[in-house]
């Protein structure tokens, strides 16, 4: 009898092993599961979109601080002063020393912060610039056709005048691209505004299509040809979105 | 073979354990393990792309805008002999070389040597330094040196003093080795040129006026700076079929023009000088008791006028003075061939005398411009052992090579896109030779180091080209005349005199001397220069040396060729390690059972066994110098072949040769109409999508008609598209990245043998197969019909690869592509992606190409022009036998020629559709011959 009561373990006599509330934690855990998914999946779409992971609006450390502001807006310098390949090749090209040396050996002659600029002019050793507008290796993206097709610089660049320290404005992300590349009408305008800076809607696309009668330059027919040619085609399925258009 | 055999079953491309999956391992390690290569993948690709520079010009050269290649014309020797050329540079690198149309040696083409020059000129193993006994010196030191001896040739006129070159095409070169030998009257030039001997008999060919071509083992298309020439003359010529000329090869080692024989003999050496005899007898009257010979007779006679015959370089006299008797005979002489006189101007000695004055002491100081003699002069001469005795010997060349590590000084040779300079060409046209990049390393052509001889060590060779074509140029206007040179590439109006017709020689025939019978069962040997490598000067190459030889497809390294018959009864099989005996000279070789060989003879071939190519050609194959003998430089009787009883294993891209009686390449007879082949059952039903294309719609036609199967598509387009080599080990695993391979097929015996050559890219066929299997959409078709391969999404299943008919897809199963080396990025194209390891790649029919067409004619609101898209094959193509164009354009070259009965399609039965397709081969036999 005695023993019996010793080494018995019957389950009617043993303690619980999950509390009560266990219960409430289980049903809660099921909502929670799903939110801290959600959560982890819009913090890493937050992460990898943010400007830390894209490196947007994040200026670019340069030897010379180069503002495009000063000179974009302050002198009204046009783009192809200095990127003199961007309506005849891939690469809109950046300007060599004696490009900057011809208004800098006039102005600014003695100020400290062109002093790379003077010394590379004096020793023959070109500039370094950090790549600002870095796409992977495995894409060919070609400037002249953009700007002849009329997508203007600030479509990609932004506004460039407004950025005393250049800066991306966009991802440059593929999705980025294929945004154009579906239905690029939404970012054509006329020829005569590629280069132009505003923000101003009444001059972009959609208005120089309403005024064409207003529109300079030729390139107008050819533009709307092709918006012609991809409403006929219906604007996915284009030859713009092929691979082979930018991968090679 | 002096190196041990690289094994097969080397386990080290991966680490223990990498790709054989343990069979204990538990579910819970399985777990383990996969869940820390998703945590580390998923890391791993979290990379941040790394900041990268823009460095612009200080000041940016005229005329160049970033991002837009420019072409400049420039020209390459080959053999004293120019070969004009444009090449491609982008932002100031050369990055491709194409030929120049508007010179008569290239007329568009070019040939694999000239393809591959761009990677010797970026190979990182060149010398990079002046070196004086092995040790880093500098060009004043060397200057130094040069100035105290010629104070002591300038004394004893140069008593002693020898220059050793290779056959000199550079008319300024000319000029200044003249002048030295006015300056120093007792000093002697000596010429040594193992790839490209002088001819006993030299001769122009002009196979475009030919009808009837007979070649007694003269390879008119081998390697050359002729070939391009030749071959598209020959294949223009073959474009009509009522004009269509008709070749007759006779040959011990079947060689491109071989292949491309209507009728062809194999015979040995001996044998081919008593056709030779047998050819002239009969062509004089006596009647011919061979079916063979009478139809060739016959047809020659048929054909005055408007036949030749031509005797290779590599024959004795004897079968030149018979070719030349008959061409003589049939009024050839002066319509297809042309014996020039002996040019004017000094000629060179040769090399036997330069050593037997080396051993008898009378060398002081020998200059030793481009040749390798150390390693390429025949191996009685000993070389080395008399350039011991010469006081002082500097070597100048692009390697520090046998030669170079003989030799006091060495000073490190401009490579020919580093330096001016200039060349003729076969028919005299004078290029300019116009660098594209300054030296990469100090390095000094050899005008400039002649110069320095005369005490001029300021001139550049800029500089003395620039003088030498002023004082060349009479009359006015230089300058505008030396700019429409460099930019043409043809100096069209200071033409040097072309070599006049030479008078008859003065030996019959009959006088030429008995050549000794050669017993029926005895071996010949023969030697003769790589197809490739030529006699080692392009063994550092190793675009040349993966390059799958004609009709072997042997690549990294050569053999010994002996007929199927000849191996038989001498008990040798394909691979045996054999010791071949030549005049108490051994060395051994494997044996290659080549079909189509002359029996009782055998074949070795020069450029192999180097001790000091390199980093890529050292310990490659045999050396067959050391079978060389100086009376007997192109091999003769009295070879022994034993067997060792040891194997080898080739690396070879083409294992099986026979066709199987299926009609992969075809050929058709003329005359002879090919009976109705039933053609392959039309299935419009398919599962795969019917997309109807909108022009342009890509499609290439290769024409199996033109081509000889050289090879040069495949290095061009290696070039054009940043394709690695692999390396020898890997080419045996079957992993070669050729993106068009060359095919060939030897089927039949006998002279009933055909052989043929397929050049095989991807087909982007419009059902590809590769496409539905490809998980990720790796490669899908885009709207011009092209079956593109996007990179970035790659993962490397290679279900592709499986699944495609054809095997033109090709994997980098390791990191083939040298990211390190800053020479190497410098040569790349920049227009394509150089692939990584993992992925999978195959011919793109140069969409880069298409792309910079089609954003050209964008811009300016117009279709793109049938012939502006010209991928590098086609481009390269010595024979114009690969067209690409628009198939859906019915004003197109390509859809002219899918219009063709020739045309077909490769494996049309499987329904791919492919649009690569092919036109047949023609065959033109004698009607007595069949």
């Amino acid at each position: 009898m005695f023993r019996t009561e010793v080494i018995s373990f019957s389950p009617a006599r043993m303690a619980q092993l999950f509390p009560q509330y266990s219960n409430t934690i289980a049903r809660l855990a099921v909502p929670a599961l799903v939110v801290s998914v959600a959560a982890a999946a819009s913090a890493f779409h937050t992460i990898i979109f943010s400007s830390y992971a894209t490196r947007t609006h994040a200026p670019v450390t340069q030897t010379v601080p180069f503002s495009h502001e000063h000179h974009v807006s302050g002198l009204g310098i046009d783009c192809r002063y200095c990127h003199t390949g961007v309506e005849t090749s891939s690469f809109a090209g950046l300007p060599a020393t004696e490009t900057c040396m011809t208004c800098h050996s006039q102005v600014w002659r003695d100020a400290p912060v062109l002093q790379p600029v003077r010394d590379s002019w004096a020793t023959g050793k070109p500039l370094r610039w950090n790549r600002v507008h870095d796409l992977p290796d495995y894409v060919y993206f070609d400037h002249s056709i953009h700007v002849k097709k009329g997508v203007a610089c600030m479509e990609c660049h932004g506004r460039v005048d407004q950025m005393p320290l250049m800066a991306t404005q966009h991802t440059l992300y593929m999705r980025w691209c294929l945004d154009c590349h579906r239905s690029p009408e939404k970012h054509q305008g006329p020829q005569a505004d590629v280069f132009v800076m505003r923000d101003d809607p009444g001059l972009s696309r959609k208005s120089a299509l309403a005024n064409r009668g207003e529109t300079r330059g030729e390139s107008l027919p050819l533009l709307e040809h092709g918006i012609q040619a991809i409403r006929e085609k219906g604007a996915r399925g284009t030859r713009l979105e092929d691979c082979s258009v930018c991968h090679r | 073979m002096k190196t041990p055999l690289p094994s097969m079953t080397r386990g080290d491309e991966f680490s223990e354990g990498a790709s054989t999956w343990p069979s204990d391992v538990s579910r819970r390690r399985f777990l383990e393990i996969m869940a820390a290569s998703l945590a580390l993948g998923g890391a791993g690709a979290c990379t941040r792309q790394p900041l990268e520079e823009i460095v612009p010009y200080v000041r940016q050269p005229e005329g160049l805008t970033l991002g837009r290649p420019l072409y400049f014309a420039t020209a390459m020797e080959l053999g004293g002999e120019g070969c004009g050329l444009l090449v491609r540079s982008d932002a100031g690198r050369p990055t491709k070389i194409e030929g120049n149309p508007e010179h008569p040696a290239s007329l568009g083409g070019t040939n694999p040597q000239m393809q591959a020059a761009l990677l010797t000129l970026y190979d990182p193993a060149r010398s990079q330094t002046p070196l004086k006994a092995g040790v880093p010196s500098t060009w004043e030191d060397l200057l130094g040196a040069l100035t105290r001896e010629s104070a002591r040739w300038a004394l004893n006129k140069g008593a002693g003093l020898r220059l050793l070159t290779r056959r000199v095409g550079s008319p300024t070169l000319r000029a200044q080795i003249d002048q030295l030998l006015a300056k120093f009257p007792k000093a002697r030039w000596h010429e040594h040129d193992p790839a490209f001997p002088r001819s006993p008999m030299p001769a122009e060919l002009h196979l475009e006026r030919a009808r009837v071509i007979v070649s007694l083992d003269a390879d008119i298309f081998g390697a050359s700076a002729l070939q391009p020439w030749r071959a598209l003359s020959f294949a223009r010529a073959r474009q009509s079929e009522e004009e269509m000329p008709r070749l007759y090869v006779v040959e011990s080692m079947p060689s491109l023009t071989g292949t491309m024989a209507d009728h062809r003999r194999a015979l040995r050496p001996a044998d081919i000088v008593q056709f030779a005899r047998q050819l002239v007898g009969t062509a004089n009257g006596s009647p011919a008791t061979d079916p063979w010979v009478a139809a060739l007779v016959k047809d020659l006679q048929a054909n005055k006028g408007r036949a030749v015959v031509v005797a290779g370089d590599f024959q004795p006299l004897a079968v030149h003075l018979a070719a030349r008797a008959i061409n003589e005979g049939l009024g050839n002489t002066g319509q297809t061939i042309v014996y020039p006189s002996a040019p004017a101007g000094r000629t060179a000695d040769d090399l036997p005398s330069l050593c037997d004055a080396m051993k008898a002491g009378t060398v002081e100081a020998l200059l030793i411009a481009g040749p390798n003699p150390v390693y390429d002069a025949p191996a009685d001469l000993e070389f080395a052992a008399a350039l011991a005795t010469v006081p002082f010997t500097l070597h100048h060349g692009l390697y520090r090579d046998e030669s170079a590590r003989h030799c006091t000084w060495h000073l490190p040779e401009s490579h020919f896109l580093e330096a001016w300079s200039d060349v003729t060409a076969y028919d005299g046209t004078p290029s300019i030779v116009q660098p594209l990049i300054a030296p990469l390393y100090p390095s000094k052509s050899l005008h400039e180091l002649l110069a320095a001889l005369f005490g001029d060590a300021v001139s550049s060779s800029y500089d003395l080209i620039h003088a030498a074509w002023a004082k060349r140029h009479a009359g006015e206007g230089f300058e505008p005349a030396w700019r429409r040179a460099l930019h043409d590439g043809t100096w069209k109006s200071g033409e040097i005199p072309r070599a006049q017709p030479g008078p008859e020689p003065g030996v019959s025939v009959a006088s030429s001397g008995a050549v000794s019978a050669v017993a029926a069962g005895a071996l010949e040997l023969i030697i003769r220069p790589d197809p490739f490598l030529l006699d080692g000067r392009f063994a550092e190459n190793a675009w040349l040396q993966e390059l799958p030889k004609p009709l072997t497809k042997m690549t990294w390294g050569n053999a010994v060729h002996l007929s199927p018959a000849t191996a038989q009864r001498i008990g040798v099989v394909h691979g045996d390690l054999v010791e071949l005996h030549h005049q108490n000279r051994v060395t051994e070789a494997p044996a290659w059972i080549h079909p189509g060989h002359a029996d009782d003879c055998a074949t070795i071939h020069l450029g192999y066994g180097r001790s000091s190519a390199g980093t890529v050609g050292t310990a490659l194959g045999f050396d067959a110098f050391a079978l060389q003998t100086s009376d007997r430089p192109w091999g003769g009787p009295g070879l022994e072949i034993r067997r060792t009883g040891r194997r080898h294993i080739f690396a070879v891209t083409q294992e099986h040769q026979s066709m199987e009686a299926r009609d992969t390449a075809r050929v058709e007879d003329i005359g002879h109409p090919a009976e109705e082949k039933e053609a392959p059952p039309s299935r419009e039903e398919t599962l795969y999508r019917n997309v109807k294309y909108t022009s342009p719609s890509w499609g290439m036609v290769i024409d199996l008609d033109s081509c000889i199967g050289c090879a040069t598509c495949t290095i061009a387009c290696q070039a054009e598209n940043n394709i690695p080599v692999v390396g020898r080990e890997q080419v045996m695993r079957g992993r070669v990245m050729h993106w068009i391979r060359v095919d060939s097929y030897a089927d039949g015996a006998g002279e009933r043998l055909r052989m043929l050559h397929q050049p095989v890219p991807c087909m982007h066929c419009e059902n590809a197969p590769c496409e539905p299997v490809c998980p990720v959409g790796a490669t899908v078709h885009d709207h011009e019909g092209l079956n593109v391969m996007v990179y970035n999404r790659c993962v490397g299943t290679r279900y592709c690869s499986n699944n495609c008919p054809y095997k033109v897809r090709r994997f980098n199963f390791l990191a083939f592509n040298d990211l390190e080396t800053p020479q190497v990025a410098m040569m790349r194209n920049p227009e394509v992606t150089v692939r990584m390891r993992g992925v999978m790649e195959k011919c793109t029919y140069c969409v880069q190409r298409i792309r910079a067409v089609r954003i050209e004619a964008d811009k300016e609101s117009r279709a793109i022009r049938d012939g502006e898209v010209i991928p590098a094959c086609a481009q390269a193509c010595p024979t114009e036998a690969i067209t690409f164009g628009d198939v859906l354009d019915p004003q197109s070259k390509v859809s002219a020629l899918r219009q063709s009965p020739r045309h077909y399609a490769l494996l049309a039965e499987l329904n791919t559709r492919p649009r690569t397709t092919y036109l047949a081969r023609r065959r033109n036999p004698h009607p007595d011959l069949g």
